[in-house]
Formats: structure tokens, sequence, C-alpha cells
């Protein structure tokens, strides 16, 4: 029991990070990033391929990618277990590499399609996410492919069995900051340009604003929170397999929380990642049970994929404003008004 | 299989798909992330008929074509049109396509498992490449699938210009509302072109296993193949989607086979790489596909700059 709560809090943790970088995009911006798992992936990349080979270099390690890491590992534990500030400064130095690295990727790689309309742009960035991953799985040079990389692991001063623990209330803390940033940001007369953007671009245009330009700020800073979550959840397994990087966890998942919880509303996307990965950690603790339950003749992941498709669709149709609607901005102007008026009537 | 023949039938396959997503888009307005899975959709009706009933792939052809169009117009019917009517913007309706991919790839990964447990063979991972035959020195494919792109062009060139009802069908492709005001029933329209997707999408998965390995996501695969030949053709084309099938599939096959002998065969492996190369360029230089480029203009002024 105990073990389940973990699992959902530390997934929680994740997948608010995720979310809360797609609502920028997606719910305040309007731009319908379709390759959210890019950023996710590079993140991973950050720690499997960049700080590893960082790592990889100082002690002096030769080899490939993918034995080398392992040797680094060894190393890098034996120092943590006895030297807790060293495994706190790696896991800072992994998160910083991991925002830059998503920062850089994420303005890079909308720039091709700035300019296009919505439609476009979806396609465009799916294909870009789909390729990468498909890039990170074959090439094991990157990040060691399907065979994966081995990550050192950051608490490793901390005993086995509240090690689960404690990496989640890191993921939780991480997710936290990201809130507080998220709120503050799209509360701000830049949030509210965002807003303008989504409604109609070319008003934000007629008032001097370039389009292209906020697209490409907004992504850089989306990309840079959700490859936290790809960075902490690479710490979290001590090791990188590009393979868990796929677009249905990492684009669709996210997705559909956000939609669940209300686009545009922060507060609702953190309620609908909360009820989504109860409902997903629940559905993969009991798979077993309910394979031989129902004999079903083929894997229950299947069965998982075609339930959150429908509920996708079941919120699409029926609550498309999703579980907390998005509400009005009150600035401070408009708050003033509004106690003048209260005080009237 | 030369490598020359298997890009021809690797193009022809992408076009079929790609026709199918062009004409979706034309007249709903809404790029189809599930037509992927809709090829899927019809390799496994086809591994159906061969493991159950020996009806050799070629021979499912009709049936799949009739079973992918009912998948394409249950598609808009269930899942489309109820989003349509409560005036859904263009990315919840793309999300919704997205939400059917999953739902697709779920069942198809279950039905390969019930397949599995009846048939006792491996349904999860299948090719028909021992199964191939060769005509007159070429191989079968090759033949089938020229002789599948031919008919299909020539009955939608028929369709479209010889018929009244591809007048109605054209006109509420070029401006709905006004074809709509002129007493043509754009839901007709609508209806045949996700029937023609899903039957044309199909026939092209009944095909693929000849030339690749089939998994249930197999469609996650090639979408990004499908969209670039549809962009890179000009996605309110038609046209776009033969030219823009025919670019992709060659780039890939022979860009990538040419590269092997300096980088090696490993490179194989990154076909998609090229797609993409390609599709990023054609949206910085050219946005509206090949056929939206206004290449008379193109030429005149390089006369006149001479």
């Amino acid at each position: 029991m105990e073990q389940i709560i973990i699992n959902i809090a530390l997934w929680f943790g994740l997948y608010t990070i995720v979310n809360l970088s797609l609502n920028l995009e997606y719910g305040f911006a309007g731009i319908p990033n379709f390759g959210r798992a890019l950023a996710v992936l590079m993140g991973a990349v950050a720690v499997g391929g960049v700080v590893n080979r960082i790592l990889i270099f100082a002690y002096g390690v030769s080899g490939n990618i993918i034995e080398a890491s392992g040797e680094v590992k060894t190393i890098a534990n034996e120092i943590i277990s006895h030297n807790p500030m060293y495994g706190i400064l790696l896991l800072l130095l992994c998160l910083i590499t991991a925002s830059i690295l998503g920062s850089i990727t994420g303005a890079l790689f909308i720039l091709p399609s700035a300019k296009l309309s919505e439609d476009y742009l979806a396609i465009t960035l799916l294909a870009i996410s789909e390729v990468a991953f498909m890039v990170c799985n074959y090439n094991v040079d990157i990040i060691g492919g399907y065979y994966g990389v081995s990550i050192p692991d950051v608490l490793a001063f901390i005993p086995g069995k509240s090690r689960m623990p404690v990496f989640t209330l890191i993921t939780l803390i991480v997710a936290f900051l990201s809130f507080i940033f998220v709120e503050k940001l799209t509360n701000s007369p830049y949030g509210r340009l965002l807003r303008a953007m989504r409604e109609n671009e070319d008003v934000v245009e007629a008032y001097g604003k370039n389009v292209m330009t906020l697209r490409i700020k907004t992504a850089s800073i989306g990309a840079a929170i959700a490859a936290l979550a790809g960075a902490l959840y690479s710490l979290y397994s001590v090791n990188v397999i590009a393979t868990s990087f796929s677009r249905v966890e990492w684009t669709f998942y996210p997705f559909l929380m956000v939609l669940l919880g209300g686009a545009g509303n922060n507060k609702g996307v953190v309620i609908g990642t909360l009820t989504f990965v109860t409902v997903k950690i629940l559905l993969t603790m009991y798979k077993h049970e309910i394979t031989y339950f129902l004999h079903l003749p083929f894997e229950a992941v299947w069965l998982e994929y075609i339930l959150f498709g429908l509920l996708m669709y079941l919120v699409l149709l029926y609550k498309p404003e999703g579980l907390i609607k998005e509400r009005p901005i009150f600035t401070t102007p408009i708050k003033r008004i509004a106690r003048k008026l209260h005080q009237k009537f | 299989m030369s490598v020359f023949e298997g890009a021809i039938v690797y193009s022809n396959l992408l076009v079929l798909l790609s026709i199918g997503l062009t004409i979706t888009y034309i007249t709903t307005a809404v790029p189809n992330f599930a037509q992927g899975s809709f090829a899927v959709f019809g390799s496994y009706i086809a591994l159906t008929f061969f493991r159950l009933f020996k009806l050799h792939p070629y021979g499912c052809l009709p049936i799949t074509f009739i079973l992918g169009g009912l998948l394409g117009v249950s598609t808009y019917l269930l899942i489309l049109r109820p989003l349509i009517k409560r005036e859904a913007q263009v990315v919840i309706l793309m999300i919704s396509t997205l939400a059917l991919d999953l739902m697709l790839l779920g069942m198809l990964g279950s039905y390969s498992g019930y397949l599995q447990s009846i048939t006792h063979k491996s349904t999860t991972k299948f090719i028909f490449t021992p199964y191939d035959f060769s005509i007159f020195g070429f191989s079968a494919i090759l033949i089938f699938s020229s002789t599948v792109i031919i008919i299909t062009l020539l009955a939608l060139f028929m369709l479209l210009y010889k018929t009244k009802f591809g007048v109605a069908l054209r006109a509420s492709m070029e401006n709905p509302s006004l074809a709509e005001v002129m007493g043509v029933n754009v839901e007709y329209t609508r209806l045949f072109s996700w029937f023609l997707s899903g039957g044309l999408a199909a026939m092209a998965g009944c095909l693929l296993p000849f030339r690749q390995e089939i998994v249930p996501s197999t469609g996650a695969i090639i979408i990004v193949s499908i969209f670039a030949a549809s962009i890179v053709g000009g996605i309110s084309s038609i046209y776009g989607a033969l030219i823009g099938g025919y670019v992709i599939g060659f780039s890939e096959s022979l860009i990538t086979f040419s590269l092997t002998g300096f980088l090696g065969t490993s490179i194989l492996l990154y076909s998609r790489v090229i797609s993409l190369i390609v599709l990023i360029a054609t949206l910085i230089l050219a946005p509206r596909g090949l056929t939206g480029v206004n290449w008379r203009r193109i030429v005149w002024s390089k006369l006149s700059l001479t």
C-alpha cells in the first residue's frame, strides 16, 4: 500500500512537470506541441549523454559509452556514498544541463515551423519528435540506444529502503517549483500576451509583438521545464533506455491530463494529473489480475491504450474545458474596479 | 528485389496512403494522425485471411479495401462528426485522431494477441516477403502495387472529372460553404472521402508486409513518411499527394542507399531522417508544397534575369 502511494506520488511529480510545460505551450500559448516527448527525451540525453560523458572524461575511463558508463557508475556511487554533497551537486548539474539542452532544442526545432498554421505546426513537431526518438533508439552512441546506459545513483548515500521516498520528495519539490514558476509566468503580462496569441495572432501582431519570437520563447521555456522530468526520471531509474520515451507516454498522456484537468488552468492540470496517475498506477499494479480475471489472450497494456484513447475522446466530446475551467484574469486594476463596483451596488 | 524496384514499390504504397490523407484533409480540414494505423489495420486483415483461410494477400486486396473503407467511414461518423457538430477547433479534431490512433493501436495489439492464441503462429511481428513470386522477371509486389496505383488514379480521374458527383465533390473541396449553398450535400462528399481514404490506406497496408516487417505499432513509424509525402506535394492537392509520395519514397530509398557507400549499411535505419529533412526544407522554402509553388513565375523571373 505504502509502495503504491509512493509510486503514485513519484509519477504525479514527474507528470506534473511535463504537463505544466505543455499547459504553458498548448493551454496558454495555443501551440499544439505534439512533440512533447522530444523535450523529455532531451532531458534523458542531458543526463545519459552529456553529464555521463563529462564524468567519463573526468575519471579517464575508456571504451564505448555503454560499458564506460557502467564503470563510471561504480566509481561515482562509491564517492557519493561517502560524500553526499557530491551527489547533490551531481543532481543539480544534471537538472541544469537538462534545462539548457531542453531550451536549446525547444527553440531550435520550432524554428522551421514557427510561421506555420497550427495543423502544419502539430504535424512537424510530431515528425521531429518521432524521428529523434527513432534515432536515439537505433544509434547506440548517443545514449546507448536500446541497450541503454547506466547513470550514477545521486542518492547512493541513502540506504536502499528509503531511497525511493527521498527521490519522490525531490521530484515533488521540483514539480512544486515548476508550478510556482509557471503560475507566476502565466499571471504576468507575458502570460496574458500568450493568451492573446492563442485567441488571435493577428491582433498580437497588430499591437507590435512578433508572434514568431513569442512562439520560440514559449517553446524554449516549455521544453526546458519538460526536460527536467526526463532528467529526474533517468536519475530515478539509474539508467537511460531510449525506448521508454515513447510518444504515448510523454506526448499523448500529457495531452490527456492537460485536457482532463482543464487547458489554460494550472491548478486544473495538477488535479487532472493526480486523477490520471492514480488510475494508471492502479491499472499497472493490477494488470496481471485484470488479465487473469478477464481471460485476456493478450497483454493488458493494449487494454490500457484502448481505455485511455477512449477517455481522451470522451473528455474532448463532453468536457472539452476540463475539470476546472480556465478563469478570467484578475489583474490589479481589474480587481480595483471590481471592488468599486461591489461597493456601489 | 533491386533497390530501384524497392523504391518504386515503397513510393506506390506511400502514394496510396498520402492520397487518402490529402483527400480527407481537403474535405474535413483535419490531418488524420491515425492514417498509419489504418494501414496496419489492412495488414492485419490480410494476415487474418492468409492464416485462417489460406487466401493469398493479393487476393485479399478488394476485401481490405472495403473493410478499410468502413473503418474510414466509421472514423468520420463516430469520432469526427460529433466533434464537428459541437464546433470543435482543428486542434481538438487533431487530438481526437491521435486518440483514435491510440485506440486502434490497442485494438490491433489485442487482436494480434487473440489471433496468435488461435493460430499458434507469431502475429505480433510478421512479413509476407517469402510468399511473394515473380511475374516476367519482375517481383509480383511491383506489378500489383503499380496496378493498384494505376486503377486508383484512373478511377479517381473518371469520378472527379466525368461524373456529376465528381463535380459536386470538387466544388465542395474548393469551397464547402458555397457548394452547400448550391445544393451539394457536403456530408456525402465527406463520407465518400473517408471511405476512400480508409480503403486506400488498408490496401497499402495489405501490400506493406511484402516490403517491411509489421508490428502493431508500425503505424506510428510510417506516419512521418505519410505526412512528409502529403506536405511536400502540397496537402491541399491530390496531385500533390501523388508527386510527394514519389519524391519522399525515392529520396528515402535511393538517398539512404547511395549514402551506404560512405557511411556503411547502418545508415539504412535512418531513412526517416531523410523524409524529415525533405519535409523541413519544403516547409521553409515552399510552405504550400510543390504544387502550391507558382512555377511559371519562377521560370519567368529566371528568364528575365538573363
